[in-house]
Formats: C-alpha cells, sequence, structure tokens
C-alpha cells in the first residue's frame, strides 16, 4: 500500500517537472541537437533513482533538488561535446526552445492574433522582440517611459494568453 | 493577476542577456515556481513566433509614413513660429550653400549612407559591402574583427524589416543561395553586425549600411 502511494507520488513529480527539465535542456543545447530529448530522458530516469533511493531528503525543495541534477547533466552534455567539436555549442542570441513553429495549425493562429492587436502594442512587440532593441532603445523611440514599454508587452501577453490556452 | 517579482527577468533570460549568476538564480527560480514556468512558456512560444513570422505580421507597423508623424510632431512643438521662421532662413541659406558644393563631391560616388543611430558602446568596422549598386547579391559580408572569442550576428533588412540573422564567430559570412533568394534587384537593403562576448553580453554594435544590386546584363 505504502509503496502504490509512493508509485503515484513520483509519476506526479515526473508528470510535472518533465516539461520544465525540456525547457532548460532546449534552452541550453538547442533543439537543433537531436540528443535533447535522450538527455531529458536521462536525466527523468536519474530523478525517479535517486528519489527511490531516498537521496532526497528535503533540505531544499524539490524543484532545487530536480534543477541540481538538470544543470549537472547539461554542463556534462556540454563538455562532451566541447571535447569533440573543439567549440562549445554556440550561444544563440536567440534561440527557441519551442520547436516547430513556423507551419502549426496553433503558431499561425498565434500570428494572425498578434497582427489583430492595436498599433501601439504591435510596435512595442516588433521593436523589442523582432528586432531585439533593449527596453530603453524602444522606450526612446516610442517617446514613452520604460516601464510603459513591459506594460504594453504584457499586456498584449495577456490577450494573447486567451488564444495559446486554448 | 498574481504577479511574481521574478517575472521581469523572463525575457532577458530567453534572450541571453543575464549573466551567469542570474541566470542560474532565475532557473532554479523556475524549476520551484509553476507561474513563472508558464510565463516563460508563454513568452517563449510568442517571441518564437514573431521570430519566424515577423516580416509577415509587421508589414504594416513600420510603414515610413507613421515614423514621420511620430518624429514631426515634438519637433514642431519644439520651437516658436517665429523661432521657425528664423530657422527656415537658415536652413535656406545653408542649402544654397550645399547645392553649390554637391555637384563637385559627384564623381560618380555610389549611394549609400550609414545609419548611425544604434550604435552602443564600442562600434565594428563593417568591410564589405559597403558600395552601393552591386552587379549581383552580395555574397559575402565582412566586417573587422573585434579580438578572440567573440560572437558576431549579422542581421541582414529589407528596409525595415529583418529578412535573415546568423551567428558566427568568424569576421566574415557567406550566403548560401537560397538566402541571396531572398533579395531582388534594386530593392533596398541593409546590413548590421553585433558583437557579443563568450559570456553572450553585447559589447559592440556596428552601423547599419545600405546596399542595393541591379542585376548586369
Amino acid at each position: 500500500m505504502e509503496k502504490r502511494k509512493k508509485d503515484i507520488e513520483l509519476d506526479e513529480i515526473v508528470a510535472k517537472y518533465r516539461p520544465v527539465v525540456s525547457f532548460r535542456v532546449k534552452k541550453s543545447i538547442g533543439v537543433q541537437t537531436p540528443d535533447w530529448e535522450d538527455v531529458v530522458n536521462e536525466i527523468m530516469i536519474n530523478v525517479v533513482e535517486k528519489l527511490k533511493k531516498g537521496e532526497f531528503r528535503g533540505d531544499s525543495s524539490i524543484g532545487t533538488f530536480i534543477y541540481t541534477i538538470t544543470s549537472r547533466r547539461i554542463i556534462d552534455f556540454i563538455r562532451k561535446k566541447s571535447k569533440v567539436l573543439k567549440h562549445a555549442p554556440e550561444p544563440n542570441p536567440y534561440l527557441s526552445p519551442q520547436e516547430h513553429v513556423e507551419n502549426t495549425e496553433r503558431a499561425r493562429w498565434i500570428a494572425d492574433s498578434i497582427k489583430k492587436l492595436k498599433p501601439k502594442y504591435k510596435e512595442v512587440l516588433y521593436l523589442y522582440y523582432y528586432q531585439e532593441l533593449s527596453r530603453e532603445e524602444v522606450a526612446k523611440k516610442l517617446k514613452i517611459s520604460p516601464r510603459r514599454v513591459s506594460e504594453r508587452v504584457n499586456y498584449a501577453q495577456k490577450l494573447l494568453r486567451k488564444v495559446m490556452k486554448e | 493577476m498574481k504577479k511574481c517579482n521574478y517575472e521581469n527577468m523572463i525575457d532577458d533570460y530567453l534572450f541571453d542577456r543575464l549573466d551567469d549568476k542570474q541566470k542560474e538564480i532565475f532557473e532554479e527560480h523556475y524549476f520551484n515556481c509553476p507561474l513563472c514556468y508558464e510565463r516563460l512558456e508563454e513568452r517563449s512560444e510568442m517571441i518564437a513566433v514573431i521570430k519566424t513570422q515577423g516580416s509577415e505580421i509587421f508589414r504594416d507597423v513600420y510603414a515610413p509614413a507613421r515614423t514621420r508623424r511620430t518624429l514631426l510632431e515634438p519637433v514642431l512643438a519644439f520651437l516658436t513660429p517665429r523661432q521657425w521662421a528664423v530657422a527656415a532662413v537658415s536652413a535656406a541659406l545653408i542649402l544654397v550653400v550645399a547645392i553649390g558644393i554637391i555637384p563637385n563631391l559627384k564623381t560618380g560616388s555610389p549611394e549609400f549612407f550609414i545609419n548611425d543611430d544604434l550604435v552602443r558602446g564600442s562600434s565594428i568596422t563593417l568591410i564589405s559591402p559597403v558600395i552601393d549598386n552591386l552587379n549581383q547579391v552580395p555574397s559575402e559580408f565582412r566586417w573587422q574583427a573585434l579580438g578572440e572569442n567573440t560572437e558576431y550576428k549579422l542581421f541582414i533588412y529589407h528596409e525595415e524589416d529583418l529578412i535573415w540573422s546568423t551567428t558566427t564567430t568568424d569576421n566574415s559570412v557567406t550566403l548560401s543561395e537560397d538566402i541571396k533568394d531572398l533579395m531582388a534587384p534594386g530593392k533596398k537593403y541593409s546590413w548590421q553586425v553585433k558583437a557579443f562576448s563568450p559570456e553572450g553580453t553585447l559589447i559592440a554594435v556596428s552601423s547599419r549600411v545600405q546596399f542595393n544590386f541591379v542585376i548586369s546584363q
């Protein structure tokens, strides 16, 4: 009985943290690296093993515990890779951890929703994300305060959230 | 709506603008904060869509007429009509002088110009192409190297739209055929290079240099 309860807990932890670990891995090694999925699997197996062995004693949160395992594995991966390639995998100025965004129905839908935003929001998204200007540069260009830039970005995001959740 | 203090780190994290320490702090945080993780995922998806479909999404945002209007209003309010009259006379004088000089300068030189409103920190000198009216799509972009271990990001724009960008540790980039196909003769393009330290910090930005090309007969 005790054992079954533990297994259910483990399943829940894996279900909850797998996306977080995947995000972190993809962000660090890139979705172009086909091994990213293997790395995630290894990390999750490692997490489950350590939890089963009772290595998590609760001196930090479970999130931090999994974060530490993830970070170590990523450092290992990059170290091995850089031995082979001489250069570490290049850190891209912007590398999306989201895959296949180009052609999915969902991506087109999100794009359409951005298109329908009011110009004052689109303008900010354009300069801040597409042109990659800093918040201060965007503020200067549009003659608004940097705080307002963030507000507009957040508001645009809020409007898009409804679309994304569906 | 619930807010978390770490939320304002999301963009800088996604664009690799945090230093190593901050990055670690934020990463550990989103392993512990479901709200931030959710926001991070959303933001990442939105940026990914913007990055991949931006030229289509923002086609109407940066029409030149718009920029002109927003720029002109504060300028007009800056001077009184009387001062404007003085300014107009001076401008006319300068124009007369300039018209006298310009023909002498025009020894068939190509019509490129440099727009340096974005220069921050040190700058990067662009080497080629900096002449206009090329007779084919430029296949190589070259700039002055800034020393070891620097990463460069090259941006190519059509008017205000980013059409392509890439990252390299070299001080030049050779375009592949499908990238060249993105460009058409007679249109206005520009390019710019940004340099990043190995930690991913922006250290230098070049001017934006315009170019165009015609197909040689």
